[in-house]
């Protein structure tokens, strides 16, 4: 008896306390709440057990209405999602400060005659690029933890040290901005783009920033066979190379044989042409379209002899003089490699702890002439298991983190805010779905299953069967946005809100009914649907690639069970990531589940969007090749609409910007319209969107951009962040 | 016995050569390559590289190479000494281990020390005082050791030690001594963080040894001899420590070899859920990144060691059990 | 040294006379029944192979129906008695996820009583395969099971952790079985042709011996599980696992047996055998093999249970048995977060099963091995 009492009097308690909790959510300035505790009765006294506590007000029909209906509720997460902000850049020069302050480890090396004066290290007054920090002037000094996977994890560190991007975005992630090139202009024909360069600006070295870096960059690497085997296909209009050529020693010019006003995009994108030579160089790739050219003559055959090269190769321990140079060129491997950064490397990427340090050289100000970065060091340490990193993270180990950090676990990092001292921010991402199941368009496997992924009706009703809130509860914590494909409303290339939800509602008699429409009206005993060959059931089978930021298999699982209710099995087969993706190439899946990162920014990362690129396509690999190739290779598609897109997709390139949005408007349609790859939740933080930043830390937006584009946080100007104490 | 010695050691490098093209030969199984996981890693991580720039790759690797002729390539470097470069790390691959198996013996040999430590003087007194009390309650210990899944042991562990005792989270170092060179202060740092892993590691191994010494020395115990022995008057612990423990311990001693690559194929999981900087999860990535080079020197080194192991422990066993020494004869 | 049961041939008693002419298998037995806690591990063991052919019974819901509004429910408190009286029910349960903490938020609706009930209906299924019933060990009254019970609490998707722990039972308990009996005769025969006849049979095995287990086993798996067949079946996979597994795991049995054997040769016994010119396949199998029959089966007995453990570390490495199968490590693999420590750490609750299995093989072996020496 009294453990029954016990067990009812915890109830009341836990009861009590949740109510709690939820009362003082409800005061939070935003509108009611969905289980409205102020609404409830006041508890009478209760001695009998079979009292109603103050929680079970909400009848019971209420509970499931105010989940189901967002309108009723403020959406989950609102209170952790900030308002978009970051810091702004001057480019009055009239505002430009006169005098220049330094880090206090800089004046020491200054004053020790190891370094020239700040005033020498910066570019010229005019050229100077000023920052408006986000809230206020920083500190200097500080060590910024954070936590990195391992030497393929260089884009942890290549992120926060964009800043040598030839142009960029700014903190909106809608309007590109200068940043290396100080300025740039399209001409007339939009066959010419010029960009400016900053006089007097340096590498961390010391050495001069100029055209020539540009020239030797173009001229001794990329058309150098051995370094780069295949031209960009960014740096091409219609299959056609650009050129690049020198104007001056601050001026270079980008010319291509047709129109292509596209490439300032390019330029500022996360592209093999504008993500900066730290990010490319450190890809292996040797992209970047500029190189410190005085460092890195010593290391080619051109400016000694191949023998001399390859020997300083094999004295290192590589192959030949092209590993090398690789190496050499990677600013992640080689704390020799000239910057332009914040930051440059001084423990390498491949050793237990990535350690930075400032950039003696870097040639940003802020708005009072102190040279930033504000945060002297940057340390990196190896957490091979993500687990560990989110467990370092709540105990408050890190400084600011939104890498590897988990969506699943922002309840513990809540509960733990106070005791690690640190804040949890949402950055939701922009792209329609983070998990999208891409149909095998191309698909030739199973003849009948082959024909019916072809079919834009059995498309819409395997997308009307899936019930997206479910997932999003259970997976999303109910912060995502269950829809389509397509971007979210606020973005440059969004055909508008309603495609958002087009053919992404539940709705299961619609559903039914094509599929009876279709023929296949005759089920069995379970009731799944016959096939129309007599082979037994109408079984799909779906990849589910593990380990990535969100857990496939499960959400497979979960649709396996609501696709029940339109009598549709699906198999899901959990492959790992290599073997899925070569299944893709191969035109062999039927489905896979992986995200659409990177669509919103149509053009510029259409993988995910348009079966367009070879090197990753899972919406139909042959018809990737196909459009690739100009028709020479794969396979033509037979889908009148995927020509229109491939057409509109094409000619976006040289068009002028408007024609450019309203083509990209134009495709998403169509995308949507078709479901060659059915959306589900997205538009979430799941994808480097949970941000975990200690109090101490000045300067970091409350929201920031979640964009591969901008390079996250790229964005949020880090080199503005400081510490507070 | 010399002749025995050069035979021995004639086969043992047999072995190991079939070991390099066995090991060449797993690694190679798993469709791709490691260009491909490459690629494919930085699409996961929200960027992407172009086709061409995958061919670039596969070229500067040697990877658009036949099978046999990176075989040939790996076996020609070996011969120099030269282990060749591990791609992901773009270090050679010595380097890259170097640093690490230091570490991995380290933990080894604390697991296994705590393991005998614990299991031998355990198993002696289950097998004499078999049925008391304390024996019941060792065993009953011994197998929750033994049952609970060390991936699972570790995370639990490293969970309690954060969120009641504020430990360390994983890693061997703390922050401030992870980069430090060697030092008194580091070693000590070490060592404070030394008896979580080597605990997780050898709880399972403790449970088995226990049962197999007692299982062992209760076979002894029957013998004939320990009766005679014991009519002779002996004291009781020279009857039980002068042979039948000696005897007990040869299954032991013939799997001595064994003992390193077991620790690090045991050591793997559970390095992996404490981060340790060891040779195991280094071996996973590779062998998930499939970076040849690096996973191929791994397998070959525990390979080598395992064989000198065994080298080694046949002779010891020759010299434990006097019957198999004159057998040889 | 009393602890040793050796026969006494003063004074004899009646109880004595019946072990004098008792056959080996009941002294086995009677020395088997004596080790309580072997008695105990056996018991347990029956508890869960016949649970393995009723799982339909033992189970309340589809282990697979999900929903995301009853995600992580925490493992549901019964009440026992109603006004005094013994009847168990529970109160249906309705949640929201709490927008401050993020975390599923469950209150009992305290009006309405749901009964539960042992041996009570259920969803439909057929006994064993062949009886028609709808009798499950737990139902509810008036209600559905599968919305309303909640033994030990829910997934992230709301899947009920008893059925599914149930279902995963059954798998991981009988997927092992094969392998270790397959490693059990390789490595006997083997290990015993290569102790006993020496020489060039020797060699070769002991090569092979080397080979295998020179080369870490993690490796092993990965290469051998890619190389499977892609179109087969998570079952079919995880089977040829336990193979492959199997045919790495007999070295360790072999070696043993190999040593024992080199020291057995050695005996009196064998050499008188051997005198009496007996066949060398009946100096083996019928002299030499029982008399290290007990390391045998300790051996065997810890495989059993290493098998288990690896089934669930193989899970943990994306090898082994992956959802939408169920299995122990599957379970395990759910678990194996920091959120499931933090907020839901009724997930762990599938390494309960693990260990008393783990315990119970143990326990029984070690009863066995003692009575495989009755004359000890």
């Amino acid at each position: 008896m009294s453990l029954k009492k016990m067990t009812r009097r915890d109830f009341l308690k836990l009861a009590g306390v949740t109510s709690v909790g939820a009362v003082v959510a409800a005061c939070a300035p935003e509108p009611t709440k969905a289980p409205a505790p102020t609404a409830a009765p006041k508890p009478t006294d209760a001695p009998k057990p079979t009292a109603v506590p103050p929680t079970a007000a909400p009848k019971p029909t209420d509970v499931p209405k105010a989940t189901t209906a967002p309108t009723a509720a403020p959406k989950l997460g609102a209170t952790l999602i900030g308002k978009l902000e970051g810091p702004t850049i001057i480019r009055e020069t009239a505002q430009f400060p006169k005098t220049f302050k330094e880090a206090p480890m800089l004046a020491d090396l200054v004053k020790a005659g190891k370094l020239p004066e700040v005033a020498k290290r910066l570019p010229d007054p005019a050229d100077l690029m000023v920052i408006k920090p986000l809230k206020e002037t920083g500190k200097y000094g500080g060590n910024w933890r954070r936590a990195f996977t391992g030497p393929a994890d260089h884009e942890n560190g290549n992120r926060i040290n964009s800043a040598d991007k030839i142009l960029h975005f700014d903190y909106t992630g809608n309007k590109i901005i200068p940043m290396l090139a100080k300025d740039w202009k399209v001409s007339d024909d939009g066959k010419t783009i010029t960009i400016y360069l900053r006089k007097g600006a340096k590498w961390s070295n010391g050495d001069p920033f100029t055209a020539n870096d540009f020239m030797f960059w173009y001229e001794d690497v990329y058309l150098n066979k051995a370094l780069v085997t295949t031209p960009f296909f960014e740096f091409q209009i219609n299959g056609k190379n650009g050129v690049m050529k020198k104007v001056d020693d601050y001026t270079v010019a980008y010319e291509f044989p047709e129109p292509y006003p596209y490439f300032v995009y390019i330029l500022a994108g996360s592209t093999s042409m504008g993500a900066g030579f730290a990010t490319r160089g450190a890809f292996q790739t040797n992209g970047g379209s500029y190189c410190p050219s005085a460092y890195l003559k010593q290391f080619l055959p051109k400016y000694s002899s191949e023998d001399a090269v390859n020997a300083k190769a094999k004295a290192a321990g590589f192959d030949n003089w092209v590993s090398y140079f690789k190496n050499r060129y990677s600013w992640a491997l080689n704390p020799d490699c000239p910057t332009m950064t914040p930051w440059r490397t001084v423990s390498p990427i491949n050793t237990p702890t990535w350690g930075m340090e400032r950039n003696p050289y870097f040639w940003q100000v802020d708005t009072e002439g102190n040279q930033l970065p504000y945060i002297d060091k940057l340390t990196m340490t190896l957490a091979e298991n993500t687990e560990v990193a989110n467990l370092r993270a709540i105990a408050g180990e890190y400084d600011c983190q939104e890498r590897h950090m988990g969506l699943a676990k922002l309840p513990v990092f809540l509960e733990n805010q106070q005791k690690g001292n640190y804040t949890v921010h949402l950055d939701p991402a922009f792209n329609g779905s983070d998990l999208a199941l891409h149909m095998g368009n191309a698909y030739e496997g199973d003849a009948e299953i082959a024909a019916l992924i072809k079919n834009k009706d059995f498309r819409h009703a395997l997308s009307m069967g899936i019930d997206r809130d479910q997932l999003n509860e259970a997976f999303w914590l109910g912060v995502g946005t269950p829809g389509s494909t397509a971007p979210a409303p606020d973005t440059l290339y969004s055909p508008g809100p309603e495609w958002n939800k087009k053919w992404a509602t539940l709705d299961l008699k619609q559903s039914n009914d094509i599929l009876d429409k279709l023929g296949y009206d005759k089920k069995d005993g379970e009731g799944y649907r016959l096939r129309k060959d007599g082979k037994g059931r109408l079984r799909l089978e779906m990849i589910t690639v593990p380990g990535s930021f969100v857990p496939y298999t499960p959400m497979g699982e979960m649709i396996k069970q609501q696709w029940k209710k339109i009598g549709v099995d699906v198999d899901i087969k959990e492959t790992e990531r290599n073997l899925a993706f070569g299944k893709t190439a191969n035109n062999e899946q039927q489905i896979i589940t992986w995200a659409n990162d990177g669509s919103e920014m149509l053009y510029l990362f259409a993988r995910h969007a348009l079966p367009v690129d070879t090197a990753e396509s899972h919406m139909g690999m042959a018809y990737a090749k196909w459009f690739a190739s100009g028709g020479t290779q794969g396979k033509k598609p037979e889908d009148p609409e995927m020509l229109r897109a491939f057409d509109l997709f094409r000619a976006a390139m040289g068009q002028k910007e408007e024609d450019q949005i309203k083509s990209a408007k134009e495709i998403w349609k169509i995308i949507v319209e078709q479901q060659w790859s059915i959306g589900v939740v997205g538009q979430s933080p799941a994808f480097m969107g949970v941000r975990i930043v200690k109090n101490n830390m000045g300067n970091v937006p409350e929201r920031q951009v979640n964009a591969q584009h901008a390079r996250t946080p790229c964005t949020s100007g880090p080199q503005t962040f400081f510490f507070k104490s | 016995m010399i002749a025995y010695m050069v035979r021995r050691v004639l086969l043992a490098i047999l072995t190991i050569w079939a070991i390099t093209i066995l090991s060449f030969l797993i690694i190679q199984l798993p469709p791709g390559d490691f260009v491909d996981t490459y690629a494919n890693t930085m699409s996961a991580g929200g960027t992407g590289i172009t086709e061409g720039e995958k061919q670039a790759l596969r070229e500067q690797y040697g990877l658009d190479q036949p099978m046999y002729v990176q075989y040939l390539k790996w076996m020609g470097l070996i011969m120099q000494g030269n282990f060749g470069m591990a791609i992901e790390w773009g270090r050679p691959v010595m380097d890259v281990i170097g640093d690490r198996l230091m570490l991995t013996i380290v933990i080894s040999l604390a697991a296994i020390v705590f393991t005998w430590a614990l299991a031998l003087p355990i198993g002696i007194y289950s097998a004499v005082k078999r049925y008391s009390l304390l024996d019941y309650v060792f065993t009953f210990v011994g197998f929750i050791g033994l049952a609970i899944p060390g991936f699972m042991l570790g995370l639990i562990v490293m969970y309690v030690g954060f969120s009641y005792f504020g430990a360390n989270v994983g890693g061997l170092f703390s922050a401030d001594y992870a980069e430090a060179p060697w030092s008194m202060e580091r070693v000590w740092d070490l060592i404070k963080h030394l008896p979580t892993p080597a605990v997780v590691l050898g709880v399972a191994g403790t449970a088995q040894m226990i049962r197999i010494m007692r299982s062992n020395l209760l076979d002894e115990l029957r013998k004939p001899y320990v009766m005679t022995a014991r009519a002779r008057g002996l004291s009781e612990t020279r009857v039980i420590m002068k042979y039948p423990v000696r005897v007990a311990l040869n299954p032991f001693i013939s799997t001595i070899g064994y003992l390193l690559p077991y620790v690090v194929s045991g050591s793997i999981i559970v390095s992996m859920v404490l981060s340790l900087p060891t040779v195991g999860p280094l071996l996973l990535k590779s062998l998930v990144a499939q970076d040849m080079f690096l996973a191929g020197t791994i397998v070959l080194l525990l390979g080598v060691l395992t064989v000198i192991g065994t080298l080694i422990s046949d002779l010891l066993l020759m010299w434990v059990d006097p019957r198999i020494r004159l057998g040889r004869q | 040294m009393t602890e040793l049961v050796i026969p006494q041939d003063t004074p004899t008693t009646a109880a004595e006379e019946k072990i004098a002419v008792a056959t080996q298998w009941q002294l086995m037995w009677w020395r088997f029944r004596k080790h309580k806690l072997a008695m105990l591990g056996s018991l347990v063991l029956i508890a869960f192979y016949l649970s393995v052919i009723s799982v339909d019974f033992l189970a309340y819901a589809d282990p697979n129906e999900s929903d995301a509004q009853r995600g992580l429910i925490a493992p549901q408190a019964i009440e026992w008695f109603d006004n005094g009286e013994f009847k168990p029910y529970v109160h249906p349960l309705k949640g929201t996820r709490d927008p401050k903490t993020f975390k599923r938020v469950y209150v009992p609706d305290l009006e309405t009583k749901v009964p539960v009930k042992l041996f009570g209906q259920g969803f439909s299924y057929k006994f064993l395969g062949v009886i028609p019933t709808d009798r499950h060990l737990f139902a509810v009254e008036g209600a559905d099971a599968q919305t309303t019970l909640f033994l030990l609490g829910t997934d992230v998707q709301g899947r009920d952790l008893w059925s599914r722990l149930v279902y995963g039972t059954q798998t991981s308990l009988t997927i092992g079985l094969f392998s270790v009996a397959l490693s059990l005769l390789l490595g006997v025969t083997l290990g015993g042709m290569s102790g006993y006849f020496g020489g060039i049979w020797d060699t070769v095995i002991q090569r092979i011996i080397e080979i295998l287990r020179s080369l870490p086993t993690i490796p092993l798996w990965m290469g051998l599980t890619a190389a499977l067949p892609n179109d087969w079946s998570v079952m079919q996979v995880y089977f040829a696992i336990t193979i492959i597994i199997s045919l790495i795991g007999w070295t360790e049995l072999a070696r043993v047996v190999r040593g024992r054997f080199l020291s057995l040769r050695q005996e009196d016994f064998v050499m008188a055998a051997q005198l009496l010119g007996c066949s060398k396949r009946r100096i083996i199998f019928r002299h030499m093999v029982p008399s290290f029959i007990s390391h045998i089966i300790a051996a065997t007995t810890l495989a059993l249970p290493a098998m288990i453990i690896s089934e669930t570390s193989l899970s943990f490495l994306g090898l082994g048995l992956r959802p939408p199968a169920i299995s122990w490590g599957v379970l395990l693999q759910d678990a194996q977060n920091i959120q499931a420590l933090a907020i839901s750490p009724w997930l762990l609750i599938p390494v309960l099963p693990v260990i008393v299995a783990v315990l119970a093989f143990n326990f029984m072996g070690d009863g066995l091995r003692d009575a495989a020496d009755p004359y000890g």
